[in-house]
């Protein structure tokens, strides 16, 4: 019994030390069809409790030039710790979504570009950290010089 | 005029079994009874209904059972008139069963809206100039110049392209059938799974929640493109599913072929063409397994189940050289197409789809 109990810890202690994080992917990977609109889906890994992870994002977008921002309703699937993000950001312009999240103390997000025909998955980034001003503006920037076709 | 109602011989005088003397007497008494009337009605409609239920073959073992039970039961001739009233019995409960299935069915006054799109899509026999209904059992067909939507009761709609023979089979709010007899047709459904099919002569189409193009070619060949959310095509024991961004060509009688992401590399679609439908072999499946890529283990989980046993160990091992197996899923098990652990490898190998 000790053994199994110590065999749990040390599982348990595995799986946090990859990190918390993002795993992103088409709409399909929810097996909801409540998403079959979203524009992505995406679920929270290495987090010990995913219901009570704190999950948020905003569209970043160049539109004719100006940095415009959008905050984004990040909607709960029926499998814990699995979110769909919906098109709330209008269709002119260049846009990415960034993601932030936070499990516990770890803390996690993710740069999310999207293309004429839905999220970039090659282009995305997927972080330990919230996205810094700084990565935001290089993900628009790469996005803006064609990164994102 | 007869003083005993005609109940048990209803049956009999409708299907013109009845002696021409009891015939006639029950004649009279159906002029003379409303009761009975009414009940013939019933009879009739069941038997009507039952005329049109799908005739499906009694298991092989069925027979020899009932020929053991019958060698093992002595003969009770006495019992003759008993086991007509039985009989009878059975009928009408199926007769009744029958007029209420078929009431449900087709005389739910449900008809959904025709749209034209463009020409003259003819519904039955009745040429659409703007806009008309469809119910259950109706055909609509568009010639090359003309195409219509018909709108699927409150859970989507789909577009009839030209030259399109498709008909209403069901339309009720808890299942909207359509088949597709020849032609395309693009299906937008915003509904809980399973609430929508579309039946074709090489399988069914089971809406799970999505958008999709389907396609029968008068060569009894087709295609399913799904654009958003999933599809399960069915056939017999085989099925496919098919997510947003993916194909699956289909064929008469012979069901669904592998599924296959639409930017799939042509040699991998061609090899997968070759292997479902003209018996391909061992170098089409090195061809497929050589060149997919890690999105293809949609196809590659399909064709575990697919190819003989002795190939399972080269699909899985392909797969499992594409993208790392989770948790719950082992060699062992995945070989033995166990489906608890096919369902859990899809559902986590979906998050690369």
């Amino acid at each position: 019994m000790l053994r199994l109990g110590i065999a749990a810890c040390a599982l348990a202690v595995l799986a946090l030390a990859e990190g918390f994080t993002f795993n992103l992917a088409s709409p399909v990977a929810s097996q909801d069809f409540h998403a079959k609109t979203a524009a992505f889906v995406f679920r929270t890994q290495g987090c010990a409790e995913p219901a009570k992870a704190q999950i948020s994002g905003t569209a970043e977008g160049i539109v004719n030039g100006v940095h415009k921002s959008v905050a984004l309703k990040i909607v709960s699937m029926s499998k814990p710790g699995v979110y769909a993000v919906y098109r709330e950001w209008p269709a002119e312009g260049e846009w990415l979504v960034n993601l932030k999240g936070t499990c516990s103390d770890a803390s996690a997000g993710a740069i999310v570009p999207i293309g004429p025909k839905g999220f970039i998955r090659e282009s995305s980034k997927i972080l330990q950290h919230p996205a810094t001003e700084a990565e935001i503006d290089a993900a628009l920037k790469a996005l803006t010089a064609g990164g994102g076709k | 005029m007869l003083t005993r109602h005609p109940s048990p011989r209803l049956a009999a005088y409708i299907d013109r079994q009845l002696p021409a003397r009891k015939a006639r007497q029950t004649e009279i008494h159906l002029a003379n009874c409303a009761h009975c009337r009414a009940e013939c009605e019933q009879v009739r409609l069941g038997m009507s209904a039952l005329e049109h239920l799908p005739v499906i073959e009694a298991p092989a073992e069925i027979w020899a059972a009932i020929e053991r039970a019958s060698q093992q039961r002595p003969a009770r001739q006495p019992v003759m008139c008993g086991r007509w009233r039985l009989a009878f019995a059975a009928l009408l409960i199926l007769a009744l069963v029958g007029a209420v299935y078929w009431a449900l069915g087709n005389r739910s006054g449900i008809r959904w809206e025709v749209v034209r799109l463009a020409g003259s899509p003819v519904v039955g026999s009745q040429r659409i100039q703007a806009a008309g209904r469809i119910g259950a059992g109706e055909w609509i067909e568009t010639d090359s110049g003309s195409s219509a939507t018909v709108r699927i009761g409150e859970i989507g709609s789909v577009e009839v392209e030209p030259n399109t023979r498709l008909r209403v089979v069901v339309a009720r709010p808890a299942e909207h059938r359509l088949a597709l007899a020849h032609g395309e047709i693009r299906a937008k459904i915003s509904a809980p799974p399973r609430l929508f099919f579309v039946d074709t002569a090489a399988g069914t189409a089971v809406d799970l929640g999505c958008e999709y193009a389907l396609k029968v070619d008068a060569d009894e060949y087709g295609r399913l493109q799904v654009t958003k959310g999933w599809v399960s095509f069915q056939w017999r024991d085989l099925e496919s599913l098919v997510p947003a961004g993916a194909s699956c060509r289909t064929r008469a009688q012979a069901g669904p072929g592998i599924p296959y992401f639409d930017d799939a590399p042509e040699s991998v679609k061609q090899a997968l063409e070759r292997f479902s439908f003209e018996k391909g072999g061992d170098d089409d499946l090195s061809i497929i397994l050589a060149g997919s890529r890690v999105r293809d283990t949609l196809t590659l989980w399909h064709l575990l189940s697919r190819v003989p046993a002795e190939d399972r160990g080269r699909v899985f091992d392909r797969i499992a050289t594409l993208t790392p197996l989770p948790a719950g899923v082992s060699r062992e098990q995945a070989l033995k197409l166990d489906p608890q652990t096919l369902k859990l490898w899809k559902e986590e190998l979906a998050w690369t789809w």
